[in-house]
């Protein structure tokens, strides 16, 4: 007999709880990483590791930056782990987890000028978009890495990750008007790059 | 010239970009080795906590040896006599201080009494500076019981007191 992706182990009429076998290995994975299992953590990083990094990857749009604040996501995820209490989905909380360890990220290595000017980079990468790029990335990819960094921020978070503009102004600290503005910006640059 | 994306063409490529991509190096190694480094550094409390008590601690002992000098130097006979004048207010820093001893007991017994003493020998001596400089602004305030400022201070080191016996005992929090 086939083994159906979707169990009802618990079918209550008013919040019936649906699992799988990959959900019920997650679960188990996470409450033995939360007893301090460093194999059922390794397991939960390699399901997890390439989803932080695309994260971290647009977000950053420089691969070394991306790779670092990946390894410190899951640093950090060793640590607070614990806290997850299953209230909701365990991709959502580490991608709530991961967005912020960016945001901090950035905001720790923002140069001292626009610190103290709140100069925004306006320069915008000159590198021409190759079509057959070697590192595998989508071409896409590349031009959202060559906007400058507020109207990437946002747009990534729009756009790619689905964030209201509301929740987009507290997170990058700017008005929801500003982060409206950045979105039409970068989906302007965008338009002109992305060949059709 | 290129022709302008539409905005919908836009949006399909957006929709179609990958939720994962691959690093190009192995991040577990670096990972798996601070871990471990973390666990052998890992005292009994959580270094978060660490970072806010010594701070806090060390307000409240800089607190404490400005209030014993100007305590120390100012003159007594002024003192009785705005004692006197302030009986009112000072019945204020008594119940404040009352307030601040009942909540820390309540506290105390929700964390199922846990036994100061057993605290790292560092960590103790942080709380007595607290305390110390709890004692001198209360000192000051029987001379001047209308100093707003001073009152404000009791109330900070009060809290300072209390925000950490929940970091040292209150279940850990729940979101990075």
């Amino acid at each position: 007999m086939d083994n159906p992706k979707v169990i009802y182990i618990e079918n209550c009429a008013e919040h019936p709880i649906v699992t799988s076998p990959e959900l019920d290995e997650e679960r188990v994975m996470i409450n033995l990483a939360q007893q301090g299992d460093q194999q059922a953590f390794y397991q939960l990083y390699q399901k997890y590791h390439r989803k932080v990094y695309a994260i971290c990857w647009r977000m950053l749009a420089d691969k070394d930056s991306a790779e670092d604040v990946c390894q410190e996501v899951f640093v950090q995820l060793w640590q607070k782990i614990a806290n997850f209490r299953g209230e909701s989905k365990f991709s959502t909380w580490l991608h709530s987890v991961t967005n912020n360890i960016v945001l901090g990220h950035l905001r720790k290595h923002k140069n001292w000028l626009q610190r103290i000017f709140s100069i925004e980079e306006q320069t915008i990468q000159e590198v021409p978009v190759e079509m057959e790029d070697s590192s595998g990335l989508s071409i896409l990819d590349l031009h959202i890495s060559r906007l400058p960094e507020r109207a990437r921020l946002v747009f990534v978070l729009f756009a790619v990750e689905g964030y209201r503009h509301e929740e987009i102004s507290k997170m990058l600290d700017m008005a929801v008007g500003t982060s409206k503005a950045q979105y039409h910006r970068a989906k302007g640059l965008l338009r002109e790059w992305v060949e059709i | 010239m290129n022709k302008l994306l539409s905005e919908q063409d836009l949006q399909n490529q957006v929709d179609k970009l990958p939720d994962e991509m691959t690093p190009q190096r192995d991040l577990w190694t670096g990972i798996e080795r601070a871990i471990q480094t973390k666990q052998q550094d890992e005292p009994l409390f959580e270094s978060s906590t660490k970072k806010v008590f010594v701070p806090a601690a060390w307000a409240a002992s800089l607190i404490a040896a400005v209030l014993v000098s100007w305590v120390s130097f100012s003159p007594q006979q002024e003192s009785i006599q705005v004692v006197q004048n302030n009986g009112t207010l000072l019945n204020l820093v008594i119940a404040m201080q009352d307030n601040f001893k009942q909540t820390k007991q309540t506290m105390l017994v929700s964390f199922g009494q846990p036994n100061v003493s057993e605290l790292p020998q560092e960590i103790q001596e942080e709380l007595l500076k607290i305390s110390s400089a709890q004692k001198a602004i209360e000192k000051a305030l029987i001379k001047d019981p209308s100093n707003n400022d001073l009152l404000n201070l009791l109330g900070w080191t009060q809290k300072q007191e209390l925000d950490l016996l929940t970091q040292l005992y209150s279940p850990k929090w729940q979101s990075i």
